[in-house]
């Protein structure tokens, strides 16, 4: 069974992943997941559920208690420190709060993270002109973040996330500081995304959004995976 | 790199000078020792390589048993020379430093009262109390009457120079602490004011080594800096205080030639980057490993 994991269609995988934290919080319990390569997935739950200890674990932020963890054919938990950054640049992850650099263009903090990884000054142009067409920015390349919406703020970051063209792309709540019609914008370019070949993982509060999206939907409480439905709604 | 290092410098101006001036201290001491370390050590060669034991001959002793004991003495290694004076010599040396110094007259020379002698001279001044203590058990066999050496001078100097060897490295170890401190303290503000960047920089793949970079140039450029003004300061100085030592010790033909000066400041520059660079991987290391 172990051997067979993570070499199928299956580009994560959890196998009885549990996270305690050291202050005796069990922030994952005995977590089961398996998401297949262009899947749509959206991660629901209350606050505390453990959505973003579930995330922090898929890009190696910390490493769970006991329990294996595969990503795009990588044992997480076993990698080498050193192996950690090529990890990162196969998964893209995008979170509510933007993180963009303000001292920075949109151009510039897109392109940053092919700078950082090593890439040409030339390929790295190229490759952020690509991204920003991808998610409308090209007009605003020039632009810092504070003369951006919030929304524009969330498409550079997306860009930012999809210029090393990863195949996963992480989502942690990406709408949550959104008005609901940026909202929207957002959810259909992630949708356009996933349509283009990247397997997308989506932690949401938006009972909207997913209830209209009739995607897969994996449910946490209190650390457990209580849901998992291939065209779920929001609440059972 | 090297712009984000030096932007890394003025963002945080009082904390960069700061620590460049404790690394220039550091290195104006450092520069200091191994000055002075140098103008010992060559005071020590000279006055080891002037160090005599004089054995004074019996007056009966057969010239077989001088040769003989001339043999066992150049033997031990801590000897580099044995030079055989008789009676005549000393005499003739009497009469030459008599002529030289008017307070000294010699009214008779019909009967030489001078004992012919051995002069032992030795390869380091640390073996001389062995090979007099060794010397003088040869006192009443027949041979020798009697070993006089001169051991206060030597010892005086190798008593100053641990003391200052000792000292130095001391004052040394502790500037050097403190300079590694204040580095780890500026980067670490430097770190901090960056480390939004350093989170994204490390969530989109970035190696450690390359977060690494910018910091480490940075301690070595406040390192370099601390380089220049201690080489500058000790440049104005070097010429009236070499001058001072020379003229203190006037009794021994030191010189800190040209190669010296460029092994001083390498060697300056080379602990200014060390401790530079290093001090920044501390701080950034300690960072990266939250």
């Amino acid at each position: 069974m172990v051997a067979l994991l993570g070499r199928g269609n299956q580009l994560i995988t959890l196998d009885d992943v549990s996270k305690r934290y050291p202050n005796g919080t069990d922030a994952l319990r005995d977590v089961d997941l398996e998401i297949d390569s262009g899947d749509f997935v959206f991660l629901v739950g209350s606050s505390g559920a453990g959505k973003s200890s579930l995330i922090r674990l898929l890009i190696r932020e910390e490493l769970p208690s006991s329990g294996r963890v595969w990503v795009d054919g990588q044992d997480v938990v076993r990698m080498k420190h050193s192996a950690v950054p090529k990890l990162r640049r196969r998964v893209g992850v995008v979170f509510q709060d933007f993180k963009l650099l303000p001292r920075k263009t949109v151009a510039e903090n897109v392109g940053f993270a092919l700078l950082v990884t090593g890439h040409s000054g030339e390929e790295a142009r190229e490759e952020t002109e690509r991204a920003l067409a991808l998610v409308g920015l090209s007009q605003r390349r020039a632009h810092f973040p504070d003369q951006l919406s919030g929304g524009e703020k969330q498409r550079t970051a997306i860009a930012r996330a999809l210029v090393s063209r990863p195949k996963i792309l992480i989502a942690d709540e990406p709408t949550g500081n959104l008005d609901p019609v940026t909202s929207w914008e957002i959810i259909k370019l992630l949708v356009r995304v996933n349509e283009l070949g990247t397997t997308l993982l989506m932690a949401t509060h938006n009972a909207e959004i997913v209830n209209a999206l009739r995607r897969r939907v994996v449910h946490l409480d209190h650390g457990m995976v209580v849901r998992d439905e291939r065209e779920g709604q929001y609440a059972a | 790199m090297a712009t984000t290092a030096a932007q890394g410098f003025w963002r945080n101006p009082v904390m960069s000078l700061a620590s460049t001036f404790t690394i220039g201290l550091m290195l104006l001491l450092f520069a200091f020792f191994l000055a002075t370390d140098r103008g010992l050590q060559a005071a020590v060669n000279v006055l080891e390589s002037k160090v005599e034991l004089a054995l004074f001959l019996e007056d009966g002793a057969r010239v077989s048993d001088v040769l003989d004991l001339r043999a066992r003495i150049e033997a031990d290694p801590a000897v580099s020379r044995v030079d055989y004076i008789t009676k005549e010599q000393a005499m003739a040396r009497l009469v030459d430093i008599a002529a030289k110094r008017p307070d000294i007259q010699i009214v008779d020379t019909s009967e030489n009262p001078l004992q012919a002698s051995l002069e032992v001279k030795l390869a380091r001044a640390q073996d001389a109390p062995r090979v007099t203590a060794a010397l003088r058990e040869e006192i009443g066999k027949g041979v020798v009457s009697d070993v006089v050496d001169n051991p206060q001078v030597v010892d005086k100097l190798l008593t100053i120079t641990r003391v200052l060897s000792f000292g130095g490295l001391a004052v040394l170890a502790m500037m050097l602490i403190v300079a590694l401190f204040v580095i780890v303290n500026t980067i670490r503000i430097a770190v901090h004011a960056r480390r939004d960047e350093i989170e994204i920089m490390k969530l989109v793949g970035a190696t450690d080594w390359f977060v690494r970079w910018p910091f480490i140039l940075e301690g070595m450029l406040v390192g370099a800096l601390g380089a220049v003004a201690a080489t500058a300061v000790v440049l104005v100085a070097a010429g009236p205080v070499m001058s001072a030592m020379v003229n203190f010790i006037e009794i021994l033909p030191l010189s800190f030639g040209q190669t010296f000066v460029w092994q001083l400041v390498g060697s300056v520059f080379a602990l200014a980057l060390a401790v530079g660079g290093g001090g920044a991987m501390l701080s950034v290391r300690a960072h990266l490993a939250k």
